[in-house]
C-alpha cells in the first residue's frame, strides 16, 4: 500500500515536470482556470444580489454547496486528471504500454496527467469555505470540523469515481473524444445549487443514477445539519466508496474488451 | 513559401470570383460533413451545453418566483436564456479545434498554398457547421421550453431587428473563435486558450444572465467589448427588453464589431504568416 | 513490500506456485521448461455495422449488427525457456494480435495462455515483472519526459535497486549507445534512437521472456545491426525471445525456430534450418570463367537435374541445383572439368523464399517441422 502510494506520487510528479516543460501552457491553463472559477463566483453574487434565498437556502449556505463542488473538482483535477485521457489512450491503442508495466493499469491511467487548474479550484474553494463559515449561522465544534474534512474527502471520492465511470465509456463508444464524459460532467455541475430547485426527474437522476448530489448538496447539508438532506449527507463516504467501485469495475470490464488497435 | 503573394488582395476577374464562390460553397458542405462524421461527439457536446442551460433555467425559475428582478419576470428570463443558448451554440464545435490542430501540427502550410483565401475558407466551413449547430440548438431549446411551460413569442415591435441581430451573431462569434484559433501560432496550446475564451464570452456576452444583473464594472466593460452582440443583444430583442433607439444602436454596434473583428483577424493572420515564414512551420 | 530484484536467469525462479492451471510450465520432452504455452488461442474482433449518418446510428441502437473478424484462429504454441522464435506471416495474419494476447494486453476470445506459470491478462502486474515487450511502431516511454526519467520510473516500478540499475545502464550504454539519449525527451528522439531507448526500457528488469514486435522496422542498417547483435546476445544469455518481423535478416540472424501464420492460422512451426532444408532446396552457384564458352551443354550433361545458364558474353555461368541430390563439390568439379574459373560464389538459401511460398499459398499446413515433399518448381 505504501509502495503503491509512493509510486503514484512518483508518477504524478513526473507528469508535473512534463507539464512544466511547456511553461506557457502552464500559465495559460492556470490563468484560464482562475478566470473560469472567478466568473462562477461573480454569477453567484449576481443572483443573490437580487434575492436573499433560494428555496430556503441562504446565500452563504449556497456558497458552501458551491465550494464543495469547486473543491471536489479541484482534487479530482489535480490528482486524477488522467481519467480524461482514456478516450485517446483506449482508442489509439496507447494502453498497451501501460499494461506492460508492473503497476495497476488503472492507477497509471489516473496519474497520467496533472491538471494544474485544480490548484485554482482549491484556492478558490478554500476561500469560499472560509468566507462561508464566517457568515453561516452555527457553532463550530471539533466534531463538526472533523465531519467537514471527512465529507470533503468523501465528496471528492464521489467526483473521482463518477469521473472514472463516465470516462470508461471510451471502451464502448470507440471515439477518441471524451464528449460523453464531458456532458455528464456538466450534468454534475447541476449540483452546484440546492437540488430542490430542479424538477423531480433531475433530482432522482442526480441523487440515485449518477449521484453527483453527493459531492456537494448532501454533504453540505450534513455539515450545516440542515433539513432532511442531512441524514443522506452522512452517507457520503459510503456513496464515495460505491462510486469508486463503479469506476474501477467499469475500467476492469473495459479492459477485458480493449482491442488495442491496428490488429 | 510565397505567403506574401497569397496574401496580396488583388481584385479578381469576374469568372475567378465565381470559381471561388463555388469553392467556398463546397467548403461549407465539407464543414457540415466533417461535423456529421463526429456526430455522436457533437450531440454529446450539445447535451453538455443543454445541461448548462437547464441549470440556469431552473435556477432563475426558482429565483424569480419571488417576483421580477431588474425588469425581468420568469417568462422573459426564459426567453432570454433560450435565445442566448442557441446563439452560444454557433461556431462552437469545429472551426477552432480543426484550426488549432492544423497549426500545431504544421499542416497549415498546406492551407497556405491553396488558391483560396484562408479566412474566407474557414468562414465558409463554419457557416456550414453553424447551420447544423443552430438547427440542433433550436430543437433542444424548444424541448426545454416545452418542459418549462412554453416560451413567449418574440416582441413584434423589435422582431425585424431581432432577425438582423440574430444573423449578426454568426460573424461576431466567427471573428472571436477564429482569432482565438490563430493565437495557437504563438502559444502552441489550445486547451487553455479555449477555456479562457469561453469564460470571457460567458461573462461579457450575458450568456448566463442578462448583463444588468452583473456588477457595474462588467456592464461598463461589456459596453466597450464585442461580446454583448454574441448573446445579450439578440436575447434582449427577443424578450422585448430592448426597444426604440437603444435597440437600433445595439444592432448597429453588432454590425460595426462584425466588420471590425474581420479586419482585425486579417491583420492577425498576416502577422501569423510572417511568423510562420520567418520561423518555419 | 520487499523490493523485487529479478534474477530471471535461474531456472528455480519459475513460479510454479503461481500457476493457475496445472499444465502451465509443463515439462517438455528434452527436459527444458515450457515458458510460453497457448492452447486453442482465438481472438475475434467485433465491429459494429453502422450505416452512416443519424439514421444509421439510430438504427444501430435498435437493431445491433456486428461483423466478426477472426484475427487469430485456434493457435497452439509451446515455447521452451531460452528459445528464440520467429513469428512470421503477411500483414494482417494475426501476428501482433497473438503477441498481444501472450503479453496480456488482449483478452483471448477463447483458448488458454500461460506464460511462466501465469495467465497474462489475469495477473497483469506480476506478468509485467517477468516479461518485456517492444512494439516497433509505438513507444513505451513517457512521451514528454527525458529518457532517463522514463527509465527511473520503470526502475521504481520494478523495484530494481540502484547499483543494479547502474549496471544495467552501463550495459545498455555499451551495447546500444544509450548514454547520449538519456537527457533527450522521448518525443524528440529519431526512430532509431527511440528504438534503442525502448529496448532499454523493455529489458531494464531482465525479463525472462521478451516479445519483439517489428523491432527493426524503419531503422537504418547500422542501427538494425546493433539491435540484432543485442538481441543475439540476450538469446545467448538464456532469455526467451519471440520475434515478429517482416525483415528476414532479423530471423536468420537471431532465431533457431520459425512459426508461420496466415489468416490467423498456424501454417508452419519448426526448426529454421529444417525449413531451409525442406523448402529451400535450390541453390545457385555462379562462376566467372577464364575464357568465354560457346555452349554449356557439356557441363549440363555432367550434372543431371541441374539447370545451367550461360550469359551471352560466354563468361558468366550459373548452375542451379537441388542441394539434396547434388553437392556443391560435385557441381564445382563438373564445371572445372570443362573450364578454368576466375571466381565463384554460392547463393545461400534465404528464408524469404519459404515465406514467399507461404504467402502464395503453396505451403501446406504442418507441425513440428515434419518434412514436406512438395516438389520445387
Amino acid at each position: 500500500m505504501r509502495r503503491t502510494i509512493r509510486l503514484y506520487r512518483r508518477l504524478l510528479g513526473a507528469q508535473v515536470r512534463a507539464t512544466l516543460e511547456y511553461e506557457a501552457d502552464f500559465w495559460i491553463m492556470s490563468l484560464s482556470a482562475v478566470l473560469v472559477q472567478g466568473i462562477g463566483v461573480v454569477f453567484l453574487w449576481a443572483i443573490f444580489e437580487s434575492i436573499p434565498e433560494i428555496n430556503g437556502w441562504r446565500f452563504w449556505e449556497v456558497v458552501l454547496i458551491y465550494a464543495f463542488v469547486v473543491i471536489s473538482e479541484g482534487l479530482s483535477t489535480l490528482f486524477t486528471q488522467g481519467a480524461w485521457t482514456l478516450a485517446v489512450t483506449v482508442n489509439f491503442g496507447q494502453l498497451d504500454a501501460l499494461l506492460m508495466r508492473p503497476f495497476p493499469p488503472l492507477l497509471q491511467v489516473l496519474s497520467s496527467e496533472v491538471g494544474f487548474n485544480g490548484l485554482g479550484n482549491l484556492v478558490l474553494g478554500i476561500g469560499l469555505v472560509a468566507a462561508a463559515v464566517r457568515h453561516v449561522d452555527f457553532t463550530w465544534s471539533p466534531g463538526r470540523i472533523a465531519l467537514g474534512v471527512i465529507l470533503v474527502i468523501a465528496a471528492a471520492g464521489v467526483k473521482i469515481g463518477l469521473n472514472l465511470l463516465t470516462n470508461c465509456a471510451a471502451f464502448w463508444l470507440r471515439s477518441p473524444y471524451s464528449m460523453f464524459a464531458f456532458s455528464m460532467h456538466t450534468f454534475g455541475e447541476l449540483a452546484r445549487f440546492p437540488i430542490t430547485i430542479y424538477g423531480l426527474g433531475v433530482r432522482i437522476a442526480i441523487t440515485a443514477v449518477l449521484p453527483y448530489a453527493f459531492m456537494s448538496y448532501f454533504p453540505a447539508a450534513a455539515v450545516l445539519s440542515d433539513g432532511t438532506a442531512r441524514l443522506l449527507g452522512l452517507l457520503t463516504p459510503l456513496v464515495a466508496i460505491y462510486c469508486l467501485w463503479l469506476g474501477a469495475t467499469a475500467f476492469r470490464l473495459g479492459l477485458s474488451r480493449y482491442e488495442s488497435s491496428g490488429h | 513559401m510565397k505567403v506574401a503573394a497569397a496574401l496580396e488582395a488583388r481584385p479578381l476577374p469576374a469568372d475567378t470570383r465565381m470559381r471561388h464562390l463555388r469553392a467556398y460553397r463546397s467548403m461549407a458542405r465539407t464543414g457540415l460533413k466533417s461535423l456529421l462524421a463526429y456526430q455522436t461527439s457533437f450531440l454529446f457536446g450539445m447535451l453538455a451545453s443543454t445541461f448548462g442551460a437547464l441549470s440556469m433555467l431552473y435556477l432563475w425559475r426558482s429565483v424569480l418566483s419571488a417576483g421580477p428582478r431588474h425588469g425581468f419576470d420568469w417568462p422573459q428570463m426564459k426567453a432570454y436564456l433560450l435565445v442566448a443558448f442557441v446563439a452560444g451554440s454557433l461556431v462552437s464545435s469545429y472551426t477552432d479545434y480543426r484550426m488549432a490542430n492544423r497549426i500545431k501540427q504544421g499542416d497549415v502550410a498546406i492551407d497556405l498554398v491553396r488558391p483560396v483565401d484562408y479566412q474566407w475558407s474557414r468562414f465558409a466551413e463554419s457557416l456550414g457547421v453553424a447551420a447544423y449547430e443552430a438547427g440542433t440548438a433550436v430543437v433542444v431549446a424548444l424541448g426545454a421550453a416545452a418542459l418549462l411551460g412554453g416560451v413567449p413569442l418574440p416582441d413584434p415591435d423589435t422582431f425585424g431587428l431581432f432577425v438582423v441581430s440574430a444573423l449578426l451573431v454568426f460573424p461576431l462569434r466567427f471573428g472571436i473563435v477564429y482569432m482565438s484559433g490563430l493565437l495557437v501560432f504563438w502559444t502552441q496550446n489550445y486547451v487553455g486558450l479555449q477555456a479562457a475564451r469561453i469564460a470571457l464570452i460567458t461573462l461579457f456576452s450575458g450568456a448566463l444572465v442578462p448583463l444588468v444583473f452583473l456588477p457595474e464594472w462588467i456592464q461598463v466593460a461589456s459596453a466597450y467589448l464585442p461580446f454583448a452582440g454574441m448573446a445579450s443583444t439578440p436575447a434582449l430583442l427577443y424578450s422585448g427588453s430592448l426597444g426604440g433607439g437603444a435597440a437600433a444602436t445595439a444592432v448597429l454596434v453588432q454590425a460595426v464589431w462584425s466588420a471590425g473583428l474581420w479586419l482585425l483577424a486579417r491583420g492577425m493572420w498576416s502577422a501569423a504568416c510572417r511568423k510562420l515564414t520567418i520561423h518555419g512551420g | 513490500m520487499p523490493t523485487h530484484r529479478p534474477e530471471p536467469r535461474r531456472r528455480s525462479d519459475v513460479d510454479f506456485s503461481a500457476s493457475v492451471v496445472g499444465l502451465a510450465s509443463a515439462k517438455v520432452h528434452d527436459g527444458s521448461v515450457t515458458l510460453i504455452q497457448a492452447i486453442g488461442l482465438r481472438k475475434v474482433f467485433r465491429k459494429p455495422d453502422k450505416a452512416p449518418g443519424i439514421r444509421g446510428s439510430l438504427r444501430h441502437l435498435v437493431q445491433r449488427r456486428y461483423s466478426e473478424h477472426v484475427a487469430v484462429d485456434s493457435i497452439d504454441l509451446s515455447i521452451a525457456e531460452g528459445e528464440a522464435v520467429a513469428y512470421v506471416g503477411p500483414n494482417g495474419a494475426g501476428k501482433s494480435t497473438t503477441v498481444k494476447m501472450l503479453s496480456g494486453i488482449l483478452v483471448p476470445t477463447a483458448g488458454q495462455v500461460h506464460v511462466d506459470g501465469l495467465v497474462p491478462h489475469r495477473a497483469r502486474v506480476e506478468n509485467a515483472r517477468r516479461v518485456g515487450v517492444v512494439f516497433g511502431q509505438r513507444t513505451q516511454l513517457w512521451w514528454d519526459l527525458p529518457v532517463r526519467e522514463s527509465l527511473e520510473l520503470l526502475r521504481d516500478m520494478h523495484g530494481i535497486d540502484r547499483s543494479r540499475y547502474q549496471e544495467r545502464l552501463e550495459r545498455f550504454d555499451s551495447v546500444l549507445g544509450l548514454g547520449d539519449l538519456l537527457p533527450v525527451t522521448a518525443r524528440k528522439l529519431s526512430l532509431g534512437q527511440r528504438m534503442r531507448a525502448d529496448l532499454a526500457a523493455a529489458l531494464l528488469h531482465e525479463p525472462r521472456v521478451v516479445y519483439l514486435d517489428e523491432p527493426t522496422i524503419g531503422l537504418d542498417i547500422s542501427v538494425k545491426d546493433r539491435v540484432r547483435s543485442f538481441v543475439r546476445q540476450l538469446v545467448s544469455e538464456g532469455t526467451t525471445v519471440m520475434l515478429t518481423t517482416h525483415d528476414l535478416s532479423d530471423i536468420e540472424e537471431i532465431c533457431q525456430r520459425i512459426i508461420i501464420i496466415d489468416e490467423g492460422r498456424l501454417v508452419y512451426d519448426g526448426n529454421l534450418q529444417a525449413v531451409k532444408d525442406t523448402h529451400v532446396r535450390e541453390r545457385t552457384m555462379s562462376f566467372e570463367l577464364e575464357d568465354s564458352l560457346l555452349g554449356a551443354d557439356q557441363i549440363a550433361a555432367r550434372l543431371p537435374g541441374a539447370r545451367v545458364h550461360l550469359e551471352s558474353n560466354g563468361r558468366e555461368l550459373a548452375v542451379t541445383f537441388d542441394r539434396m541430390t547434388l553437392g556443391a563439390r560435385q557441381v564445382l568439379s563438373a564445371v572445372l572439368a570443362e573450364v578454368e574459373i576466375v571466381d565463384m560464389h554460392i547463393d545461400e538459401p534465404a528464408i524469404e523464399s519459404v515465406v514467399r511460398k507461404v504467402y502464395a499459398g503453396q505451403l501446406q499446413a504442418e507441425h513440428g517441422g515434419a518434412t514436406n515433399s512438395e516438389p520445387m518448381r
